[in-house]
């Protein structure tokens, strides 16, 4: 499913020669030394990632359970056809979007305003601190999602009795079209704050003290160092938290899609991970859901290359 | 598929020079083993031992009983919800651990006999132990394990739609509790008035995972999801799509409540919901959260006009999936035990489910005390004379087409597209599934 988000692993670039006075000697084996370092990564990246990325695609022309009871049936772009032809598929698909992106301020913003406001606490404080934030991270998704259930319930939840007692009306967060998506999305992000937070407090403790101390020393106010020196030398983490919500954004939020609203009222929280589920999955129904799973490479492929280029440009900016 | 694999081959040659060892007709035809005391253990697949609560302890408890009672017999539970269940068997199969007894639900019927080898208990249990145990079982439920005349399940647990009433609201709301609506245009008038004291009128919970309940809504009215000969899928015509409409009516009427099926039970379980139609199996939550706050009464499904209500029925049959005779034998067993007077005993009573034996329920030696205790479950029994099939879709794609009629289902009474076209699309896209050359 997230074939395309895999980080990629980091190949030697070039394969240096020491002794290059032995090289006429050496000549008929120079290959081998660079294949057989190469050879575990090649080997593993081919078993895992593109043997299956290409049995994937060849059963997305099939119809096929899995069962070794039946032969596949050659049913060439029916699968697709199937799946473009849900009435579900558009809705899923707008939906996919807004979590992705309504995920950022969560996965991104908020734990780098966390991060930069407790970065000056230590000590016990500091640890207590972080420890909280991280929490949500620890507990089971599933166990979440039955939390949040219960606070969010229309009828006795504590958040709409908080409501109902400040004289504000009753929401009904899981129940309403327009408030549901919003809902999860919070939930999905909620549960990642502490993850983000802490990549950006250790990005942050990366940071050279001098420059700070430099700054400091040039009148800098706590909140230019903040947004002129912290922020800008954090961005590879930014940047690799942001690829990384657009990428699986929506696959994070499927267990709250599928415990708490299972895609609904009206189709307005699936996404395209949760219809693949619903209809692939039901029967190990494999034309069905590797033909979406070749759907979602082919979109996802696009972002992946987009980010990747990003953190590159990145990367080669903060060596420089 | 038809080739023999080497293995099956073994068995079958296996069972043959058993079957000569022995030398009885029964077992040249049934591959079953005799009854005996060697030690084996079995694998029983259960939903509800997944579900929180009732469920699983009462089957764990039939468990414990039966292990008592065959203590040569050792059986591992696996618990799997209901809607995961059929997966799990297939990509166990797949994987080559064959479950022993499965209890799977009946709209997996069709799929399971198709493609998972599923062999009716009829060509593995000895006839005469077969009509023995089935004797005194209710003809229409035991159909239900059925395709055609061979049974490949045996039915176990099932429930009809109920219509459960909050009768303390009814008297709050000025509506006599004693005469609960029959119609539902009567259901409607009584949910406004409802309405109109502050609590939700009605809800019927019949827009999820499973199209059982809405199924019953479309023959009740006249419709069906699938003509009579399996080849056409049938749920975007008049009938019923005229049940959906009076739904959305109700719906922008006020008289149906606007929440989820999945809050449902949840609502009337608070007290503010006067009536729900859903699966009786609640029956014993609804009791337990309403002690004390307000009275849970139980009606029969409403009808549309002077149409007879047909209820369907929820639920399961069980399975012997194992081929190999001994653990063939001990499946047998079990299945008996769970499917027993006493069996049905503590299902009914500690479940909710119908027992499947009508004997029992006025027996005081098995359930007679519970059920002057628990007048609740004759409106689900008297249904459980006139039960129809849930018919399950034929084909690789059953399950995506049960999903397109949910969704649609959903989009018509609670979107604001015309129910009708809604309705005829989806049925066109799920022609498009239905096997081909039928």
């Amino acid at each position: 499913m997230s074939l395309a988000a895999e980080v990629p692993q980091s190949l030697p670039k070039r394969v240096r020669h020491a002794d290059r006075a032995g090289l006429t000697a050496r000549l008929s084996f120079d290959w081998l030394v660079p294949a057989l370092f190469l050879a575990p990564a090649f080997v593993t990246l081919g078993l895992w990632i593109y043997w299956p990325l290409i049995e994937a695609f060849r059963l997305s022309f099939y119809e096929w359970n899995l069962l070794p009871t039946s032969d596949p049936e050659f049913v060439g772009l029916a699968n697709y056809r199937n799946l473009l032809a849900l009435t579900e598929l558009r809705a899923a698909a707008w939906n996919t979007v807004v979590y992705t992106f309504g995920l950022l301020p969560l996965t991104v913003g908020l734990p780098l305003l966390v991060a930069l406001m407790t970065r000056e606490a230590v000590g016990r404080a500091g640890a207590v601190y972080r420890a909280l934030i991280f929490v949500p991270m620890m507990i089971a998704p599933v166990v979440v999602a039955v939390v949040w259930r219960w606070l969010l319930n229309p009828d006795h939840g504590i958040i709409n009795k908080l409501l109902v007692g400040l004289g504000l009306s009753k929401i009904r967060f899981l129940q309403d079209a327009d408030t549901a998506i919003w809902t999860i999305i919070f939930i999905t992000g909620w549960k990642l704050v502490g993850f983000s937070t802490l990549l950006f407090a250790s990005a942050m403790t990366n940071i050279d003290r001098s420059l700070i101390e430099a700054a400091r020393i040039d009148g800098a106010s706590e909140g230019q160092i903040a947004r002129r020196v912290i922020v800008p030398l954090v961005m590879p983490t930014t940047i690799f938290l942001g690829v990384l919500t657009v990428l699986h954004g929506a696959q994070w939020s499927f267990v709250y899609v599928n415990v708490l609203t299972q895609g609904g009222p009206l189709n307005s929280t699936t996404n395209l991970y949760y219809l693949l589920w619903e209809y692939g999955f039901g029967t190990f129904a494999i034309g069905w859901s590797t033909a979406a799973g070749m759907l979602l490479f082919a979109v996802f492929s696009v972002f992946a290359v987009a980010g990747l280029k990003l953190m590159n440009r990145q990367d080669a900016h903060v060596a420089r | 598929m038809t080739e023999i694999t080497r293995r099956d081959a073994l068995v079958l040659a296996g069972s043959t020079l058993a079957a000569t060892a022995i030398g009885t007709e029964a077992f040249a035809q049934a591959k079953i083993a005799p009854p005996n005391t060697n030690p084996v253990t079995i694998s029983y697949y259960n939903y509800n031992l997944a579900s929180a609560g009732a469920g699983a302890d009462a089957t764990r408890e039939l468990i414990a009983e039966f292990m008592a009672q065959y203590p040569h017999i050792k059986v591992e539970g696996v618990p799997v919800p209901s809607g995961q269940v059929l997966a799990r068997v297939q990509a166990d199969l797949v994987a080559g651990r064959v479950p022993d007894v499965a209890q799977l639900v009946f709209s997996d019927l069709d799929f399971a006999v198709r493609n998972l080898g599923v062999k009716p208990l009829q060509d593995i249990v000895p006839a005469d132990e077969w009509a023995a145990h089935t004797a005194g079982m209710v003809p229409a439920g035991l159909k239900l394990g059925a395709i055609g005349d061979k049974a490949y399940g045996l039915a176990y647990v099932f429930s009809t739609p109920v219509l459960f009433y909050n009768a303390t609201l009814f008297k709050a709301a000025g509506l006599d509790p004693d005469a609960p609506p029959k119609t539902w245009s009567e259901v409607k008038a009584a949910a406004l008035k409802i309405k109109a004291s502050g609590k939700d009128g009605m809800y019927p919970s019949i827009y999820s995972e499973f199209d059982w309940l809405l199924q019953s809504i479309f023959l009740s009215n006249g419709g069906r999801v699938m003509s009579e000969d399996r080849t056409r899928i049938m749920f975007g015509e008049k009938e019923s799509v005229e049940a959906l409409e009076i739904m959305r009516d109700m719906l922008k009427a006020g008289a149906h409540a606007n929440i989820r099926d999945a809050e449902s039970g949840d609502a009337f379980m608070s007290g503010n919901l006067g009536m729900i139609l859903i699966t009786s199996v609640y029956q014993r939550a609804f009791l337990a959260a309403a002690q004390d706050k307000f009275e849970v009464r139980a009606a029969m499904m409403p009808t549309f006009g002077v149409k007879p209500a047909k209820p369907t029925n929820s639920g399961s049959a069980l399975f012997i999936m194992s081929k190999d005779p001994a653990k063939q034998r001990a499946a047998w067993e079990l299945m008996k035990f769970m499917t027993s007077r006493r069996g049905y005993t503590v299902i009914t009573s500690k479940i909710g489910y119908l027992p499947l034996r009508l004997d029992i329920v006025d027996d005081p030696a098995y359930l007679g005390e519970w059920t002057k205790a628990n007048p609740l479950v004759r409106p689900n029994l008297a249904q459980l004379e006139r039960l129809n099939q849930w018919v399950a879709y034929p084909g690789a794609n059953y399950k995506q087409i049960s999903r397109i009629l949910v969704s649609a289902a959903n989009e018509a009474v609670f979107g604001e597209g015309d129910v009708g076209k809604v309705m005829r699309e989806a049925q066109e896209r799920a022609q498009a599934l239905m096997p081909k050359g039928s």
